[in-house]
């Protein structure tokens, strides 16, 4: 009889302790990280983190970021959401916190708040009204990347001032080679000449008003920033056709060494060959004129929380496990990114480089579309785009822009 | 079958009901939800409802996209109308005729129509690609440089190239429609129009178009309604971004899910409802005049 009883006990104590070790908690995570590589690398920090917690299992959703953008709305007012979400730090994350739509994370870090391991500079771009909304994942910098073998071949150094800039780009013209490369169906991609050519001609100071909205596009001093553009263009120094090609085919023509140089981000080195990796480098931006301060743009990717989730604890595990050192490495590490936690060391001596060069900067932006309501930077990057097919409109085109600034700012108030 | 005069009145009524209901729902709901939309500014389904009035209409007509959109509209409606009719009707009567080898041709011209618009889109995207396509390597082999232009990265040239896919598209549709019409032309009419002395032309002026009245009514307010509504050909080649192709579609989009307007996006699709709603109503009131009249 004892015996008996004594068997039921054990049996009813391991049944519970059987059964919730089978019962899992799937979690959802919307990812717009489609390009092989960032993907491959998501799948690992998910593996690594259902390993540690094989209660909680991670099902990543990836979605090409154009569709994911579109569907963001939805996502998040869905009833029965994704439980995360990859996303942008700065305007783009704002804009839903606004309509309380996010659930805060400001404990979801090591330590239990932001401060301890992330730097104090990314706090902003992740908080709203002093909650914290996002929590950062990596970052990177863009910068001038070119075709290290085109530019040996033809004798070229990599320029620091406007000048030399031109120069360059007249002896890769003259040698038979598309001097930049832009992939301008992809609107975006123009977003970042307009950042860095307006910073170098007019300071970061001046941008940050432009991207606020408080400053007209018709401004002379913006007028100056296209004028430099539209030079380019006149010059004959962008790259033929630039219009029909996205972002990832006109970085082939930079591997295959048609064009020399690119402005783009440090994810450009995603896509390039395995082969091509090692003669694609880059350098910063040219000085304009007398100027030697210089501003870089460093967007900062991350992961947010709907207000609806329906597994906030298991998602929160998941996120802490993502900002610690582990989990920021595993993700950083392979794709050569900044880590945003401040333990994880600088993967390489590229991004050491890329880190030095955002040190050395008095200005930093996230980037035109997370600087500038959405649809102004739309509407902006598609004048850009404009100004480099046409240049002689330049006038017209930013007349017209200027007007959908004034109507754009004036609805968010 | 003869209807019993027996029958309960609702019977049709009750086999009528789920589609019914379904229509309703799905189709006639929507479009009054859209119009109450356009007068309110809101980000989304839900969230920041405000009530503007007619706020939404009067930006449209000082926004100078909205007037390229419509631009580009007119031109689809142009040549999407006034290419595939005619040519639809063109190669139909090519087939009615028994030919060896009628049946493969036929079949060969309809493919296109099997294809989706996003493969078709895609498709063409290679063709037209400035460097490697088909198009503008053709082109340069027979000498015509300067005619190998940037067909989808070109502001000039955009909206035609996207025109041109679409019309290739439309014609085996006519085609399909007219042959179908042809078969109920009477054999004996034509006949009788041959021995009364009817040359070709005067047979087919006279007796073969008007017998496929009916058929160029579907035809043409099909490809009206197609023309107004062309969206996914635009969506595929352009992703929407190259806004100097914009259609009324297009734009909707954009406005509505890239920059979350909903009511600005919903006073679009206002618009175009009711532009295609004057088209079809002018051109049916015509038909049905003529109808009368004879």
């Amino acid at each position: 009889m004892r015996k008996a009883f004594l068997l039921i006990l054990a049996i009813c104590l391991v049944l519970p302790v059987a059964t919730f070790a089978q019962k899992q908690t799937e979690i959802i995570v919307m990812s717009n990280y489609s390009d092989q590589a960032p993907k491959d690398t998501m799948a690992a920090v998910a593996a690594e983190f259902m390993r540690l917690n094989p209660t909680i299992k991670v099902t990543i959703n990836t979605v090409a970021h154009e569709q994911f953008k579109t569907q963001l709305v939805n996502y998040l007012t869905a009833k029965n959401p994704p439980d995360l979400l990859t996303w942008f730090a700065g305007y783009r994350m704002q804009q839903h916190a606004v309509k309380g739509l996010l659930e805060p994370l400001d404990t979801a870090f090591p330590g239990g708040k932001m401060e301890k391991e992330f730097p104090a500079a990314f706090k902003d771009a992740c908080s709203f009204k002093g909650k914290v909304y996002m929590m950062p994942n990596s970052w990177y910098w863009w910068a001038v990347y070119y075709n290290k073998d085109v530019f040996a071949s033809l004798g070229l150094k990599p320029p620091k001032t406007w000048d030399e800039f031109l120069a360059v780009c007249e002896a890769l013209k003259k040698g038979g080679v598309a001097p930049i490369a832009i992939g301008a169906k992809d609107t975006w991609t123009a977003g970042g000449w307009f950042d860095y050519m307006d910073v170098a001609v007019n300071g970061g100071d001046f941008h940050k008003q432009l991207t606020a909205g408080t400053v007209a596009y018709t401004d002379p001093k913006v007028l100056k920033t296209f004028g430099y553009l539209a030079d380019l263009s006149k010059k004959g120094y962008i790259m033929p056709n630039a219009t029909s090609y996205s972002w990832q085919e006109a970085a082939n023509v930079l591997f295959d060494g048609k064009a020399g140089m690119y402005l783009m981000g440090q994810f450009v080195k995603d896509v390039a060959p395995a082969d091509k990796k090692d003669s694609i480098d880059f350098f910063k931006f040219p000085l304009v004129g007398a100027n030697t301060k210089y501003g870089v743009d460093t967007p900062l990717d991350g992961f947010m929380m709907p207000k609806n989730s329906k597994n906030k604890v298991a998602a929160k595990k998941f996120l802490l496990f993502m900002a610690t050192k582990e989990g920021q490495e595993l993700f950083a590490k392979p794709l050569g990114r900044l880590a945003a936690n401040i333990n994880v060391p600088v993967p390489n001596a590229d991004a050491q480089r890329g880190l030095d060069m955002v040190k050395g900067a008095t200005w930093a932006m996230l980037f035109y579309d997370r600087d500038a309501p959405e649809e102004m930077a739309a509407k902006g990057m598609n004048a850009i785009v404009d100004i480099l097919q046409t240049p002689d409109n330049m006038n017209a085109i930013l007349a017209a822009l200027d007007k959908e600034r004034v109507r754009i700012y004036e609805e968010l108030k | 079958m003869k209807m019993g005069k027996n029958k309960a009145w609702w019977v049709p009524w009750a086999f009528l009901a789920l589609p019914l209901v379904l229509y309703l729902f799905w189709v006639i709901l929507p479009v009054f939800q859209s119009l109450a939309y356009s007068f309110t500014k809101r980000d989304s389904i839900i969230f920041g409802t405000q009530w503007v009035g007619f706020r939404n209409f009067a930006r449209l007509f000082t926004d100078g996209q909205f007037w390229l959109a419509i631009r580009n509209n007119m031109v689809w409606l142009v040549f999407f109308v006034g290419i595939p009719v005619p040519l639809g009707l063109f190669v139909a009567m090519l087939f009615n005729t028994e030919r060896r080898g009628n049946r493969l041709y036929k079949t060969l011209f309809y493919l296109p129509m099997t294809l989706s618009f996003a493969i078709i889109g895609t498709m063409w995207m290679w063709i037209y690609n400035p460097d490697f396509g088909a198009l503008n390597t053709f082109l340069r082999m027979v000498g015509l440089d300067s005619v190998a232009v940037q067909w989808l990265g070109d502001k000039r040239y955009m909206t035609g190239a996207l025109v041109a896919v679409g019309v290739w598209r439309q014609v085996p549709y006519v085609m399909i429609l007219y042959l179908a019409g042809l078969k109920g032309v009477p054999g004996e009419l034509v006949e009788a129009a041959m021995i009364d002395g009817a040359s070709w032309w005067q047979r087919f002026r006279h007796v073969v178009i008007p017998m496929l009245a009916p058929a160029t009514v579907v035809a043409m307010t099909i490809s009206v309604i197609d023309s107004l509504r062309s969206f996914d050909i635009v969506y595929v080649m352009t992703n929407t971004k190259a806004r100097a192709a914009e259609v009324l579609a297009s734009y909707m989009y954009s406005s509505t899910f890239h920059y979350s307007d909903y009511g600005y996006g919903s006073a679009i699709a206002v618009m175009q409802f009711l532009i295609t709603l004057g088209f079809i109503l002018v051109y049916v009131n015509n038909v049905l005049k003529n109808e009368i009249e004879r």
